[in-house]
């Protein structure tokens, strides 16, 4: 379990990332996790991550991130690069949106380019595989084998399907995503499920699912709120660090329907209002996809 | 008009065209297997166009069927309509068949007999010139001189002032008067040349929504003098509570109250001829049903209950004679219907409470009644909740592939070897298994989770190697029998959509449970007693019943099955009239809890939804006993 305090229990530590020192090729490894508190209260160690979530496949993607991107955004490598060196993330979510076309084969390109994310950066990495049944095995074996040693963030596990992507963790010692849809019972259950699968506690995070600001993000915030209000009253099958992905930001009728002109500042200030309410709420990555909420987070964050 | 014609039995009909196969069939008087209502939602009214045509989207509907069953021109009667003249061949298992019906003499030996009617034989002297007493001062005078009530407490009916004269008269003034206890005084039922004291009978009914049991007691002597069951008829015009309500908006409220009167007079007429006595001389019929079956009965209108804000017309007892709604018995006896507590918890329910005596015991009981809809009960001789759900058709074989009810040919008992997976299982009949009925279902649940097959979720592990378990064409399942050990001609599977059914079924009654103990300020461990009624309670595996987490874990010592509560309350309540005068008193001291309404019933549904349940600190011994099965097994199905 965690290590005995006289101010409460934590919240469980998981390590992402692996150094050289650590079997993996980072050179910085992060550990989330370890608060005894509830977020922004003042006791809570300051592991706030900003991930940028890039793609293989731009067709899938915000067209106001491709368009603010260009040709980046066709290659996986130099976007990742690019997020880290430019725009100042801490760390890269690639999700693979190539699984999404139909008939999807292109297992071998699935390794490949976790490879090559992997040696244009040189902090962790968090790795979206696909999110559809039929391929998950295959998807997940190839990502976990490309990152092996890296202690991988993979997602995303579900309970109606989760062995892929826990058999891919253990099989090649990375951490894993465990998605509930907003609830605090069913997040609960699933963090049980990957356990009895074999997945040690300490390679779980939460992800509580999340609607854009205005769009769900309350119900998403109380349920944080209760997972990490359960974890600190001991409850140790939720004491796991949660990460926010409001993906759907970026096409929020608001975004999609601004004038040419403000567009692009409406998607940040969306993304950025909707990111930093996920930190608020105790989440301790938080993945964007505009660049400029990146950096806007980052200022935020400094205060 | 088309004609559509019924095999095996070539019953014929004639129907309008557009009429849906359905129609034609309970036109013809076949009783189709109809879970969902017609609403081509279950699939259990499955059968085969021989000749002519009939429309019907077979593309639709193709999950019903298998790919034989398509060739044979398989239809859902219920969304089959007629276009012409047609044929159609209704196989065995789409009709409702003989129920396993509950009917047992439940032990009322502490209850004291103390009828509400009696008889009393009079032998008055005739009128005089000097005496001019009239006809009913005399007979009522004599009924106060056997011990009967003063006569000015005795109201006496038309009907009898009628023939009065003429049966003092014929007799000799020699003459039995019935006489029964009626809210606010005495009712002068009947009168009757000679002594007919020895023969007082008195019927207690179950009206329930699918079956009707009856009992006949002498109320002169306390025995049980036959048992009767049959279905309710009213299942022609849909099977659950919501389709006969909206049955009644549409179509009227006579015809329910003419089948439900019908189907009590059926039970009641095999029943009296088993005991070789006449209706004419059942002076008291005491019925148990919940409130809508009750309002019907009654041709009271039910419409107001099944929309917002849900009120039904009246809660209380209620009593009337026999002849004013139809029942088969002497037409001035009492016909008594039990009080409710809400629409919810109706009078089958009040006589649940009383059959489990749990109104008398200080130790909590927590009673709980299970069909398509459940009901649950807690508390003692101080105080009482209730809460009631729908538990989803599940438990009952609906929204299961190969579920059934409790007909022969039902698989009833299951079990998994855990090395092997080879399943070994008990029907009803002990005949070759067509489907499984609610008890096996629970068992097979108990076993695949014990086996390792399926998660906590449910899930159903595809990397276990084995020709048992494998991906359907839907969802993955599991073998329980194979084509060969069926009477359906084919592998006889449970799926995991039906599992997750299953589960979703069983954590409404546990969240249920858990709510009305979190509003009692009780743990699991504090109740003395879980009392399952009904028949699907009473064929559980208690055992499995805990470990799926269907009711809260307690010792198995515990947990007890009351049978058929509805008719051993409406026993109780006709042979002895100081229960039956409580059961206002009682069913106002319960406290209904809307579960829709407490927002925490959700949060418990949700973690209810586990096997056996997401905090297992709930269930400690199952949790002992699953970590025992998964050592044994090593890491075969849990380790990926």
């Amino acid at each position: 379990m965690t290590e005995s305090s006289d101010e409460g229990l934590a919240i469980r530590e998981v390590r992402l990332g692996a150094t050289r020192a650590e079997g993996g090729t980072r050179e910085v490894s992060y550990v989330i996790g370890g608060e005894r508190a509830l977020p922004f209260s003042g006791k809570r160690p300051e592991r706030l991550l900003v991930a940028l979530e890039i793609c293989d496949d731009p067709r899938f993607w915000p067209p106001v991130v491709r368009d603010y991107v260009g040709d980046l955004s066709n290659d996986p490598g130099e976007w990742a690069r690019a997020a880290e060196r430019t725009y100042g993330a801490d760390l890269v979510r690639l999700n693979f949106t190539s699984t999404k076309q139909r008939g999807f084969d292109a297992f071998d390109a699935i390794a490949a380019t976790t490879e090559e994310v992997l040696a244009a950066t040189t902090r962790p990495l968090i790795v979206e595989g696909s999110n559809e049944p039929e391929l998950d095995s295959e998807v997940f074996r190839r990502c976990g084998e490309g990152g092996e040693g890296e202690r991988l963030l993979l997602g995303t596990a579900e309970a109606d399907r989760y062995r892929s992507v826990a058999a891919a963790a253990l099989a090649y010692g990375h951490a894993v995503i465990a998605q509930s849809p907003i609830d605090v019972n069913l997040a609960k259950q699933l963090n049980i499920l990957l356990c009895e699968t074999g997945v040690p506690q300490d390679r779980i995070v939460i992800d509580p699912y999340t609607g854009a600001l205005g769009y769900g993000f309350e119900y998403s915030y109380s349920v944080m709120e209760r997972i990490r209000l359960a974890a600190l009253a001991g409850d140790a099958d939720l004491a796991m660090p949660m990460i926010s992905a409001p993906t759907d930001t970026l096409s929020v009728r608001e975004v999609r329907e601004a004038v040419p002109a403000d567009q692009d500042a409406m998607a940040v200030a969306w993304e950025f209002y909707t990111a930093y309410s996920a930190f608020v709420a105790g989440a301790s990555i938080v993945c964007v996809r505009h660049p400029r909420t990146v950096e806007r987070l980052k200022k935020a964050l400094e205060v | 008009m088309p004609t559509a014609t019924f095999l095996p039995d070539y019953r014929k009909v004639t129907v309008p065209e557009g009429a849906t196969l359905l129609d034609a069939a309970r036109a013809a008087g076949l009783s189709m297997n109809v879970v969902c209502g017609g609403q081509g939602k279950c699939g259990k009214c499955l059968v085969f166009i021989r000749d002519g045509t009939a429309s019907f989207d077979r593309e639709k509907y193709r999950r019903f069927f298998s790919e034989e069953e398509i060739a044979r021109g398989a239809c859902l009667a219920c969304q089959a309509t007629v276009v012409g003249d047609v044929q159609v061949e209704v196989p065995a298992g789409s009709l409702i068949q003989e129920q396993k019906i509950l009917v047992e003499v439940p032990g009322m030996k502490e209850i004291p007999l103390s009828p509400a009617v009696r008889k009393y034989e009079v032998r008055l002297d005739p009128p005089s010139l000097e005496d001019t007493n009239p006809d009913l001062a005399r007979l009522l005078e004599g009924i106060e001189r056997q011990g009967g009530p003063p006569p000015n407490r005795v109201y006496a009916p038309l009907g009898v002032l009628c023939y009065l004269p003429q049966v003092l008269r014929r007799s000799g003034w020699h003459a039995t008067a019935t006489v029964a206890l009626v809210p606010g005084g005495y009712r002068l039922s009947s009168v009757e040349e000679g002594n007919t004291t020895e023969r007082l009978y008195g019927a207690a009914v179950d009206l329930g929504t699918t079956t009707i049991v009856a009992y006949i007691w002498s109320l002169t002597d306390g025995r049980t003098l036959a048992t009767a069951s049959n279905y309710n008829k009213q299942i022609s015009c849909g099977e659950d509570i919501l389709s006969r309500v909206n049955f009644s908006r549409k179509s009227g409220l006579s015809r329910l109250q003419q089948l439900a009167t019908e189907s009590i007079n059926e039970a009641l007429t095999t029943a009296a001829d088993a005991a070789g006595i006449d209706r004419e001389e059942i002076f008291e019929v005491m019925i148990a049903g919940n409130t809508v079956m009750t309002h019907l009965l009654l041709g009271i209108d039910p419409a107001y209950m099944i929309a917002e804000p849900y009120i039904p017309v009246v809660r209380r007892m209620l009593s009337t004679a026999a002849g004013r709604i139809g029942i088969a018995a002497h037409q001035n006896a009492g016909v008594y219907t039990f009080p409710a507590v809400s629409n919810f918890i109706g009078g089958d329910i009040i006589a649940d409470i009383l059959a489990t005596g749990m109104a008398e015991r200080e130790e909590a009981t927590l009673m709980v009644d299970i069909g398509t809809n459940f009901e649950a009960v807690l508390g003692n001789s101080d105080w009482m909740l209730s809460c009631a759900g729908a538990a989803g058709p599940a438990l009952e074989g609906g929204e299961v592939l190969f579920g059934m009810r409790a007909n022969p040919g039902a698989i009833e008992r299951v079990r998994i070897d855990p090395d092997t997976l080879a399943p070994s299982f008990s029907t009803i009949n002990g005949v070759r298994p067509r489907g499984i009925c609610g008890s096996g279902l629970i068992d097979l649940l108990a076993e695949l989770f014990r086996a390792c097959v399926i998660d906590r979720t449910g899930g159903i592990n595809l990397e276990i190697d084995h020709p048992r378990v494998r991906k359907g064409r839907y969802h993955p399942e599991f073998v329980v029998a194979w084509e060969a050990e069926t009477s359906i001609r084919k592998d006889l599977v449970i799926t995991e959509n039906d599992i997750k059914n299953l589960i979703m079924s069983k954590a409404a009654i546990h969240g249920a449970c858990m709510t009305l103990l979190d509003a009692a300020g009780l743990a699991p461990g504090d109740i003395s007693r879980i009392c399952f009624s009904g028949a699907f309670g009473n064929y559980l595996n208690k055992e499995s019943a805990v470990t799926v987490g269907l009711i809260p874990e307690t010792p198995l010592e515990r947990v007890e099955n009351i049978g058929n509560g509805a008719i051993t309350g409406a026993n109780i309540a006709l042979v002895n009239r100081r229960r039956r005068k409580e059961l206002d008193e009682l069913a106002q001291r319960i406290t209904y809890i809307e579960l829709n309404a407490d927002p925490s019933f959700m949060d418990r549904y949700t973690s209810s939804c586990f096997l056996p349940h997401t905090d297992f600190t709930l269930f400690p011994h199952v949790q002992q006993m699953l970590e025992a099965c998964r050592a044994r097994q090593g890491v075969r199905s849990w380790q990926a």
